[in-house]
């Protein structure tokens, strides 16, 4: 009976791994396949191309910590790709007109503050559903920065952004470290802090939150106000990573922070969203872009290489979950 | 009494307002010519937000929409060019391939128990994927001797009416009926509103889950020959611009019903009213950047206005 129960419970804990199996699986045959996928160069390169999607998803991780994990009921913030962007193409526009990087930093805050204030009104004081209100702010904001570029393409060659995409501190990236640290100011606000132990007690039972007197609606909105700083600073990366602002950036970035964050979710032990699962579904897609890409198989096959791994990732996920 | 009136007609107020304000700034706008233009031009987004309509009022959300219109058209063309085949020929193939991706769909959601969210997300990349691997990056596939059958479903008319307005009236009736005047409606609603509930109650879910997702997918693909029709080929990707437009239509609709709940007849008016607005907008002679802006501000206030409306009548009521 005893030897049984153990044996099941040594298979349900490995089918709680399967997901960083399979991962750990493709990424074997292609550093097999591809002689320099696993040189430090290629990792560090990895590792940036995956920069902006990572701060996206760390702001969206918050938020479906705040609201729930329910896609289309809890909290979920799809404008945040539209936030950077916009953050980008103020920044953008206003240093080839001469402005001094910190003057268009704060605007390009400023911009992005009102988008988080306003999706946050809209969920907390009319009661919109995050999914589409964020949803239609992303259109929105879109709109908005296509008029403040006027869908051009605009080249920025600032130190700053340079020095983002170029620059070592220490032997270690500039980007990445500044990533790093902001990521690691977000972990530790919402798991070693107060506000973030409420924060996850409303996304996790909203109800009993409320009951034992948690401001609930409050930390959503906080949670959108994050959300969009990360939006904010993820608009400088976008500038770093494509040498300045594109109009259509924004489609890609929201696919694969939505792609990455809900991934994340299968590598937790609960399967819910957390910041490192969402930050390490982050890295280990771009790995996989690029590796598929220096194995040189056809850039056709990446969306159907990415949607398969959500159906096999997920479903696996759920099969670990029936087992309990 | 000013404030119940508002709360009643509130989105009624400023839906007239918008309309004024068009016809003010130019005549055109309201000449019967172009309101039927307005209403030709919706009939595919019509098609696809009925469609979104059936899978959010089981409780999910369908991001693969495109995808089925895509693969409708796909279908179509390819059956005519490479195949000969006739129009209705055509016409099977694209639902044929409409319902590939709701079969597909309806195997993640109830098979796998992926929730609608992300399985008809890895659909929409598989979808997208296959479909740039089919047409080598994503060239269209124009087929310009298309049989005169065919072209009619978007240019004919029918005594004077458009094709596509009418098919698009058809479907608008028959999803009416189905989900709001029949048993197999009120299930829907029912497993939408309390999942556990309709299967204490008998109701065979995943069996209704099927086939929602699996007819949502072929109406959809309707749209696609349509779409396929009008400009006498097959754009990949295509579908993809309507899925927003699909989802603010049924969410506003949602928004006006005095249920919160999605329905047909709300559907149709948040198509109208985002098909006005585009419409409206175009006759102003803005840039095409602004014009864009000013429809996702336009979109935003709208939903906000929408529910708000809806939540102060729930006040008002209890």
């Amino acid at each position: 009976m005893q030897t049984k129960s153990v044996r099941h419970r040594g298979t349900r804990e490995l089918a709680g791994y399967l997901p960083l199996i399979i991962f750990a699986g493709v990424l074997v045959y292609i550093s097999v396949n591809a002689p320099n996928f696993l040189t430090l160069r290629n990792l560090e390169l990895i590792l940036m191309q995956s920069l902006p999607v990572v701060l996206v998803c760390a702001g969206l991780g918050v938020v479906v910590m705040a609201g729930g994990d329910d896609v289309v009921s809890g909290g979920i913030d799809l404008s945040i790709p539209a936030t950077a962007v916009l953050s980008a193409g103020i920044a953008a526009v206003m240093l080839t007109q001469g402005w001094p990087l910190a003057v268009c930093g704060i605007a390009a805050f400023i911009a992005c503050m009102i988008v988080g204030l306003l999706n946050a009104a809209l969920v907390t004081r009319i009661g919109m559903t995050p999914l589409l209100t964020t949803l239609a702010m992303f259109v929105a904001v879109v709109g908005v920065n296509n008029v403040i570029t006027s869908s051009r393409r605009i080249n920025v060659d600032h130190p700053f952004i340079v020095a983002l995409r170029a620059q070592d501190v220490l032997g270690i990236p500039l980007g990445i470290a500044v990533v790093a640290a902001v990521v690691a100011v977000i972990y530790f606000a919402t798991h070693k802090t107060r506000w973030g132990l409420h924060l996850q007690a409303a996304g996790g039972g909203r109800d009993a939150a409320e009951i034992s007197g948690l401001p609930v609606r409050r930390l959503l909105g906080q949670s959108f106000v994050l959300a969009a700083f990360t939006g904010f600073i993820c608009g400088f990366f976008v500038l770093a990573r494509g040498s300045g602002s594109s109009p259509g950036v924004q489609d890609n970035l929201m696919l694969e922070m939505v792609l990455a964050t809900f991934l994340g979710a299968a590598f937790s032990a609960r399967r819910v969203v957390t910041m490192w699962g969402a930050v390490l579904g982050a890295v280990l897609v771009a790995a996989i872009s690029i590796g598929f890409k220096s194995m040189g198989v056809n850039v056709f096959w990446t969306g159907l290489i990415k949607g398969s791994l959500i159906v096999v990732v997920v479903a696996f996920s759920a099969l670990a979950q029936r087992g309990r | 009494m000013i404030w119940a009136m508002l709360q009643r007609f509130g989105f009624l107020l400023v839906f007239g307002a918008f309309f004024g304000l068009f016809a003010a700034w130019n005549p055109v706008f309201l000449q019967g010519g172009n309101l039927l233009n307005v209403i030709e031009g919706s009939a595919v987004l019509m098609i696809i937000a009925l469609g979104m309509t059936l899978i959010v009022a089981t409780g999910g959300i369908d991001l693969s929409v495109g995808i089925a219109l895509d693969f409708g058209a796909a279908f179509a063309v390819v059956a005519m060019k490479s195949y000969g085949m006739d129009w209705f020929g055509a016409t099977c193939a694209g639902l044929i391939g409409g319902s590939v991706v709701g079969i597909f769909n309806a195997i993640l959601v109830i098979g796998l128990r992926i929730s609608p969210f992300l399985a008809t997300l890895s659909t929409f990349f598989i979808g997208s994927s296959v479909q740039r691997i089919f047409t080598n990056g994503g060239g269209p596939i124009s087929h310009r001797r298309m049989p005169e059958e065919f072209r009619n479903l978007a240019l004919g008319d029918i005594y004077g009416v458009p094709t596509e307005a009418v098919i698009a009236t058809v479907l608008v009736v028959v999803y009416f009926l189905i989900l709001e005047r029949s048993i197999w409606g009120r299930r829907i609603h029912a497993m939408g509103m309390q999942r556990s509930a309709a299967i204490v109650a008998g109701i065979q879910v995943n069996r209704i889950l099927i086939m929602c997702f699996i007819a949502a997918s072929v109406t959809c693909a309707v749209g696609g020959l349509i779409a396929a029709a009008n400009i006498r080929m097959f754009t990949p990707l295509s579908g993809f611009s309507y899925l927003l437009d699909a989802i603010a239509a049924v969410f506003i609709g949602a928004a006006l019903n005095a249920r919160g709940r999605p329905s047909v007849l709300g559907t149709v008016a948040g198509v109208l009213f985002l098909s006005i607005v585009a419409n409206g907008l175009n006759l102003m002679g803005l840039n095409f950047n602004t014009k864009d802006a000013l429809q996702g501000i336009i979109l935003v206030s709208a939903l906000a206005l929408a529910v708000a409306q809806q939540r102060a009548r729930h006040n008002f009521a209890s």
